[in-house]
């Protein structure tokens, strides 16, 4: 149990509601334009609510035997996809749960599950191969086997994907069945995020730094001195912010100018154990971070990637996940114990805005 | 959260065909209580039989740096990092690893990623060795030795195969190699659970509670003979032998089992370590003493054994039988009595293997500083080659003992009880490959005050 009081929301969180799953809760993610929220537990139970009240909507337990290890939801919030220990990935409809497609992908663990921006490919990775579908469950596309297994996959553009494994970050052209690029680095990337231009490549490393590359110019770089492994990454909207945790603490890249080479990041210190989840909002410079002590943050930023609290509330326990409505009025935290809070968060005005400047 | 709250992890390593899936399923059959996972490296042909096994390809990630003790394994990090959040579906995690597996990278998950050891403590690492076997493969891959020098327990399996004789030379290499290790014999893997599981081997504070000294002890006799007496007067005969003296302990009521002779072989550690009573040929051997036989007379010697009732008497003497010719002979009679058992102890160093175990014991206290800059260099040049270490130091003006353990160059020291009344001393003990002996320890005399 986490060491800190309990407190209310504080800032621009206020009550919404709360409701629970059966486990431990490791994704979740709005559909039908926020209308929906969805809850997948480690167990392998998956909970829809209503996003505006909390009613349940559907509930199914056990989907993946062995447990759930990831879920996606589609861009356009029809429909979802889960994984899990079974090798199996599920293709889902939104408004009851029912099950459109099973794809059977072998024994491996299947860990990461991305949809593309537009919503007709969904990139699956199960050890050292990644493979791609399209939302009726037909594959179209499967890698070589990676040299290990694939610790992140995510989506450069329409027709690209983007894998990380040991030692490398690989950029395929999936239609045309083409290695576009490889980016290599002696070590182990346990994360990876793209800027939403595709341009910037950042990758958090196990020996506790954040690489990362311009693939325009070919340069990279390398930021050390991270005291635990940065597994969390976010990329604002613009791209011109990368927040990266490994520890309690946030550390704020801004790729404003020559940066952020040379420049000396923003810190973020508002939690007491380890960020266990770190989302920008859907559109500004809003950060919000869960950490392992329950406590949930938001931080409004400036160009320079330093920024001030905003909002603060409390999860009840580790924060297994965290998610932005859609219209970034409303934030969901899922914890350890399968509790979900969600809380509304007031709309920022341009007007409003201008305060913190 | 304290270490009472984090799942203890056992490593099972050992070579392909030493036993590793048998001892994992007596494990798993016989502790009916605890809940286990399993994280199974091997597809061995015998299979697992119990629900939360995990397969996982071994994945050893050597960092940019190319520093030796960053190196992971990246599958036990994504395997642990999934099962921490299924933590009230098991409460203990064996690993076990392929036959080649280097054991460094596995024990070093276990302090390197905060995540992990944030919820899971390394209990002990336990290599099973095939005792037909091994003498070969020791000779033959770095790995077998590798496995054998970062036990915390080596089981020596499959002994019905061996003779005594050959698992007692086989136990000594072994030993040599690694001094810090308890060996356990066993047939089939049929070792008591106990033995394996819950060592808490890499918490110092509780291994010293239990155990005063990380050595296990250098036996300072080499034989031991038990033998089945009636009541009556016997002669202890000796010829001629490689040297004009030699010391013995005799206890009664000594039993045979291997556990029974390690006890016995304890206590005679003990009295050894008191002055020798000289005994001149025609004079009675006491029990529970150290004595020094006098030898330097031609031809046959004997002293003189009384016993008053039916009694095993062990003999623990510092040289084999064979050296002076023994000899047990019941006095009216005239009757040799052979022995029951025998068994063969810590021979001297006549291994050379590259790998084996250094140890420094020395009374004092050390300077802090003098003792960082050399453990410093010490670690920074040899810590590729030096395994494990372990130990106790005394630092001047400091009342608490402190206590330290390494893996690779991977290190931490702790201060632990008071010394108190204690004599203060260091005890350090570094298992490796290639060590120098006299120059770690003119190292280290170097820190004395």
């Amino acid at each position: 149990m986490p060491d800190i009081e309990p407190f209310s929301p504080r800032g621009m969180f206020h009550e919404g509601w709360t409701a629970e799953v059966s486990d431990y809760a490791i994704a979740c993610g709005w559909a039908l334009k926020g209308k929906q929220f969805i809850v997948g537990d480690v167990a392998g139970g998956i909970f829809a609510f209503e996003g505006d009240t909390g009613k349940i909507i559907w509930k199914k337990e056990n989907t993946h035997s062995g447990g759930l290890l990831a879920m996606a939801i589609h861009p356009e919030g029809e429909i979802f996809a889960t994984s899990g220990q079974d090798g199996n990935v599920q293709i889902c409809n939104c408004h009851e749960g029912k099950v459109i497609k099973t794809l059977d992908l072998g024994k491996g663990w299947v860990e990461h599950l991305k949809w593309s921006n537009d919503g007709l490919f969904l990139a699956i990775a199960t050890s050292k191969k990644v493979y791609v579908f399209n939302e009726i469950g037909e594959e179209k596309w499967i890698s070589e086997d990676h040299p290990s297994t694939v610790s992140a996959i995510t989506w450069a553009n329409k027709n690209e994907l983007a894998t990380a494994c040991y030692g490398r970050v690989t950029f395929f052209d999936i239609v045309n069945n083409k290695t576009n690029q490889k980016l290599e680095w002696q070590g182990s990337l346990v994360s990876m995020e793209l800027s939403p231009d595709g341009d910037i490549v950042a990758c958090g490393s196990q020996d506790n730094s954040v690489h990362f590359w311009r693939r325009s110019t070919g340069m990279d770089a390398e930021m050390t001195g991270y005291p635990g492994k940065p597994s969390h990454l976010s990329f604002d909207d613009s791209g011109k912010l990368l927040a990266t945790s490994g520890s309690e603490r946030i550390t704020v890249w801004s790729f404003v100018g020559n940066g952020p080479e040379g420049t000396m990041p923003g810190e973020l210190c508002h939690h007491t154990e380890p960020i266990s989840s770190l989302a920008f909002s859907n559109k500004g410079m809003l950060v919000a971070s869960g950490s392992r002590d329950g406590s949930v943050v938001a931080s409004f930023l400036k160009k320079d990637g330093n920024g001030d609290p905003v909002g603060a509330a409390f999860a009840g326990d580790l924060v297994g996940a965290i998610s932005w409505r859609p219209d970034d009025c409303a934030l969901a935290a899922v914890n350890a114990k399968g509790v979900v809070n969600v809380w509304k968060f007031k709309v920022r005005t341009n007007l409003f805005s201008k305060g913190f400047k | 959260m304290s270490i009472k709250d984090k799942v203890p992890v056992t490593i099972l390593t050992g070579f392909l065909g030493s036993g590793k899936t048998t001892l994992l399923n007596r494990i798993l059959s016989e502790e009916h209580g605890k809940r286990i996972a399993v994280i199974e490296n091997e597809y061995g042909e015998v299979g697992i039989d119990q629900g939360l096994v995990i397969n996982a390809d071994e994945e050893v990630f050597e960092m940019s740096n190319g520093c030796i003790c960053c190196t992971v394994r990246g599958d036990l990090i994504r395997v642990l990092g999934n099962l921490m959040k299924r933590r009230d579906k098991f409460d203990y995690v064996l690993v076990e690893t392929t036959g080649l597996a280097d054991p460094g990278p596995v024990a070093q998950t276990f302090f390197m990623d905060e995540e992990i050891s944030s919820e899971f403590t390394l209990d002990g690492i336990v290599t099973l060795v095939d005792a037909a076997h091994i003498d070969q493969q020791l000779g033959r891959s770095d790995e077998s030795s590798e496995q054998v020098a970062f036990a915390d327990v080596l089981v020596l399996n499959k002994t019905d195969l061996v003779s005594d004789d050959a698992l007692d030379t086989l136990e000594s290499r072994l030993r040599d190699m690694n001094r810090m290790t308890r060996i356990i014999r066993a047939e089939n893997a049929k070792v008591p659970i106990e033995t394996v599981l819950n060592l808490s081997a890499f918490d110092l504070d509780q291994i010293l509670k239990r155990r005063p000294t990380f050595l296990e002890p250098e036996y300072p006799f080499e034989w031991t003979g038990v033998y089945d007496l009636d009541p009556g007067k016997y002669e202890l005969m000796l010829e001629e032998g490689p040297d004009p003296e030699m010391s013995l302990v005799a206890l009664v009521n000594q039993g045979e089992s291997e556990e029974e002779l390690k006890d016995g072989a304890e206590s005679s550690v003990r009295l050894y370590a008191e002055n020798a009573n000289t005994l001149e040929p025609g004079n009675t051997v006491p029990y529970g003493e150290h004595v020094n036989l006098k030898l330097e007379n031609k031809g046959n010697k004997s002293f003189i054994l009384n016993i008053e009732k039916p009694s095993k008497i062990g003999l623990f003497t510092q040289h084999t039988a064979e050296e002076f010719n023994m000899k047990v002979i019941k006095s009216d009679e005239n009757k040799e009595i052979p022995f029951n058992t025998e068994r063969f102890w810590q021979a001297e160093h006549e291994h050379d293997d590259e790998v084996g175990s250094i140890a420094i014991e020395r009374f004092g206290d050390v300077d802090p500083e003098k003792l960082n800059t050399w453990m410093g260099r010490l670690l920074s040049e040899k810590g590729v080659d030096i395994f494990r270490t372990k130990g106790f130091i005394s630092y001047s003006g400091n009342p608490r003992r402190i206590v330290f353990q390494g893996v690779h160059m991977l290190f931490t020291a702790q201060p632990d009880k008071e010394w108190g009344n204690e004599p203060r001393r260091n005890q350090l003990v570094f298992i490796g490959r290639n060590l120098n002996e006299k120059e770690m320890q003119e190292g280290f005399d170097k820190c004395l005050i």
